[in-house]
């Protein structure tokens, strides 16, 4: 038992496993990152935000399999209908319950997962599809091969979080975003109108949305159910960097990917689950505002 | 006020869509006739199970459901059938069939893809006295050692899955491989439900029967989004055969996942479920797929009808028209389809047919005693296997169909062979993979 546990972990295969969580942890932030944006700003969970990147990755492989559009354009008009999508749930539905109790608003984006999920349902049938496109692998050595796909996912995570930083630090429009967040009644006092910077964040939010969808369509089967698979992963990431937290979320999803690779690598692959849910909840004892919460 | 009651009309709006929804998915078809056998077909007609084989076998079923009615139905009795959507999940599955028996008051229950779901069923529907005709789903823990008196499966289970892999392994690691079975490194994957853990636990005894290095056994849930951790244990084993069982976007998510990270094998067997849906592998994986093998009842287009008896073929020919009108542009037609519509035509061909005759009804009493007088023979079902359920004391698996085989198949460009056994191969098995594949060792 200790002789495996020494050999697997001297292993060139769990340098392997100490990159894959890296670059699945790319995939996390990525995900975590428009419902972190919207939390920060609108002060609003949402848990339908999976099914918006589901209906996402339809839009690009209709676009791109049935309609013969080149990937990278397919995934622009993903990224635009699903900010469409994030700009109409603020405006159907969200805005109305600003002033309502937080259950509602819970309530409400469920229920949004659930007319989503059986809109796509119907509208699209159960199978699975498949853009059927591989990006290939970098091979580092004769042992390790990194997917193209996973390191793109990391490369456009890291990026955003960048672009989304500069953003808010430094445009004129961020800032406004950035006052919302901390004091929505005053900004209203100020003459700011906090309507259009709310649809504006949810527009944002949903683009991200989209861009998720590019990255996972490339990895993953399209079927009305795949936000089951990421839905609770993306916001337990957020909640443990910090809900409304960005940098605390993107760096959440890094710490909740290794544990699940490398407890994966070391015991069976659900105890690698385990291990992450374990330490969510032992750190939500410890730190409930959230490993990287800002002192309020 | 105003926020306060649009927020209410909103719930109110969005609450009746998803009853909307939750109610297309059951639906009724009534006939006209003065008897009828009210039957409760429970499928998954929603969630991940359904596009991994579910909806493929409610398809085999209704086609049958409907061919029997439109030759006059069963001795004076047409078919009431009653469908019912399971939704991927074990708690729907309990609540649908109690529901279909207390207030649909259904003379029976036909169908179950997942095996998380027969398992508490089958003892739910037996304990409430109701006759119940599994046509799929195939884990030994439905039956083993429950000694059910009202559940019948003239299904392959599991275990036989599991073992005819490795005896296919065994009988070809020297000729095809070059190697001693004893010296083939085996590693077994599955998914971690009851279905995955019996195909898994039949691969694990025949391997240890036949001495080979089992390197590697582990489950994972099905809905896991990651595999990544896993495919790298199985490059540190470097195991010459993998034996897998799992459904549908696991297996494309293991596959993909095994080639970006560079995993090698001499041969991939999978065991039904999603390795039974060659359509969307292909659509997914493009000619990685090829020579890929898949343990499952044979594909009941695959059989030469010369084996079967009289009148099968024409049956079996039926069922492939209809498939073709219900899902048009179906190149490799699923094994899933033929597995429901042969099982449930066993029942209406055989068993019910006997309880109205013999035994002068359709009460479970009835089709259970004229279930444990099934004696087909081989050729005599469209799958080419026959039925016979073994007597009160003669087994520890009571209700399973112990004439019941499934074959080894293997894809090649886009087409379905059998591989094994030998007695009705249509392809020399094609092993060790091929050089021109991604995954060859």
């Amino acid at each position: 038992m200790f002789a495996e546990f020494t050999e697997a972990l001297f292993s060139i295969f769990f340098v392997e496993t100490l990159i894959n969580g890296l670059l699945l942890g790319g995939v996390l932030a990525l995900l975590s990152l428009g419902l972190n944006l919207i939390f920060g700003v609108i002060d609003v969970v949402w848990i339908c935000y999976a099914e918006i990147i589901m209906l996402g990755m339809y839009t690009i492989y209709f676009l791109h399999v049935d309609g013969g559009m080149p990937l990278i354009l397919a995934a622009a008009c993903g990224v635009g209908v699903t900010a469409l999508l994030g700009w109409l749930t603020h405006r159907l539905v969200i805005g109305y319950l600003l002033q309502a109790a937080p259950i509602n608003q819970l309530l409400a984006t469920g229920g949004l997962l659930f007319f989503f999920q059986g809109a796509a349902m119907v509208a699209f049938g159960i199978e699975f599809r498949n853009l059927g496109v591989s990006l290939g692998s970098l091979a580092v050595s004769e042992d390790i091969y990194l997917s193209w796909t996973r390191l793109l996912s990391f490369a456009i995570a890291a990026g955003v979080v960048v672009v989304l930083y500069q953003f808010l630090s430094r445009s004129y429009l961020g800032a406004a975003i950035r006052a919302i967040s901390q004091d929505r009644e005053i900004m209203i006092l100020m003459g700011v109108n906090t309507k259009k910077l709310y649809l504006l964040t949810s527009a944002i939010g949903g683009g991200l949305a989209g861009l998720a969808a590019a990255l996972l369509a490339l990895q993953y089967d399209v079927h009305p159910f795949i936000g089951l698979s990421f839905g609770p992963i993306t916001f337990m990431v957020c909640v443990m960097g910090g809900l409304g937290n960005m940098v605390g979320g993107f760096l959440a999803a890094f710490v909740f990917s290794e544990l699940i690779t490398i407890g994966g690598y070391f015991a069976e692959l659900e105890w690698g689950y385990v291990l992450a849910f374990a330490f969510f909840i032992a750190a939500m004892f410890v730190r409930p505002e959230g490993l990287f919460a800002r002192k309020s | 006020m105003r926020n306060l009651s649009m927020t209410r009309r909103l719930m109110v709006g969005l609450t009746a869509a998803v009853a909307g929804f939750a109610m297309t998915a059951v639906a009724t078809v009534g006939q006209a006739a003065d008897k009828k056998i009210k039957i409760g077909v429970i499928y998954d007609y929603t969630g991940p199970l359904a596009g991994g084989g579910s909806d493929l076998q409610a398809l085999g079923a209704k086609i049958m459901i409907d061919h029997i009615n439109s030759q006059g139905g069963v001795e004076g009795y047409m078919i009431d059938p009653i469908y019912a959507d399971a939704q991927s999940k074990p708690e729907v599955a309990i609540n649908e069939a109690v529901r279909l028996i207390e207030q649909e008051k259904v003379d029976m229950l036909l169908g179950f893809y997942s095996s998380a779901q027969c398992v508490p069923v089958a003892a739910k529907v037996d304990s409430l006295k109701k006759f119940m005709w599994i046509t799929t789903c195939i884990s030994p823990a439905v039956l083993k050692g429950r000694n059910l008196k009202y559940v019948f499966r003239p299904q392959v289970h599991g275990a036989m899955f599991g073992e005819l892999s490795v005896d296919f392994l065994n009988s070809n690691a020297q000729g095809k491989l070059g190697m001693s079975p004893k010296k083939l490194r085996v590693a077994i994957i599955h998914e971690d439900g009851p279905y995955g853990s019996g195909v898994a636990g039949g691969n694990e005894a025949a391997a240890k029967k036949f001495g080979m290095n089992l390197v590697l056994k582990e489950g994972y849930s099905a809905t896991a989004p990651d595999l990544s951790s896993l495919v790298t244990k199985l490059k540190r084993k470097r195991p010459d055969v993998i034996l897998h069982t799992g459904y549908n976007p696991d297996i494309t998510l293991f596959l993909r996942q095994a080639k970006e990270q560079g995993l090698r094998w001499k041969a991939l067997i999978g065991h039904g479920a999603g390795y039974g849906v060659a359509d969307k592998l292909y659509d997914a994986l493009g000619n990685d797929v090829d020579h890929v093998f898949n343990v499952d009842p044979v594909s009941i287009w695959l059989l030469d009808p010369k084996s079967l008896a009289k009148g099968l073929p024409a049956v079996t020919a039926k069922v492939g028209a209809e498939y073709e009108k219900a899902k048009p542009g179906v190149k490799v037609k699923s094994a899933h389809v033929g597995m429901a519509a042969s099982n449930a035509h066993v029942f209406f061909t055989n068993v019910l047919p006997r309880a109205i005759k013999k035994y002068g009804g359709i009460d479970a009493e009835s089709l259970r005693k004229a279930a444990l007088e099934t004696d087909i023979p081989e050729g005599g079902t469209l799958l080419g296997f026959g039925v016979k359920f073994p007597k009160s004391g003669e087994s520890d698996m009571m209700g399973q169909n112990t004439r019941a085989s499934p074959v080894v198949m293997q894809y090649v460009g886009r087409k379905v062979y059998i591989a094994w056994p030998k007695a009705l191969q249509t392809i020399d098995p094609v092993l060790p993979l091929p050089k021109s594949s991604p995954y060859a060792k």
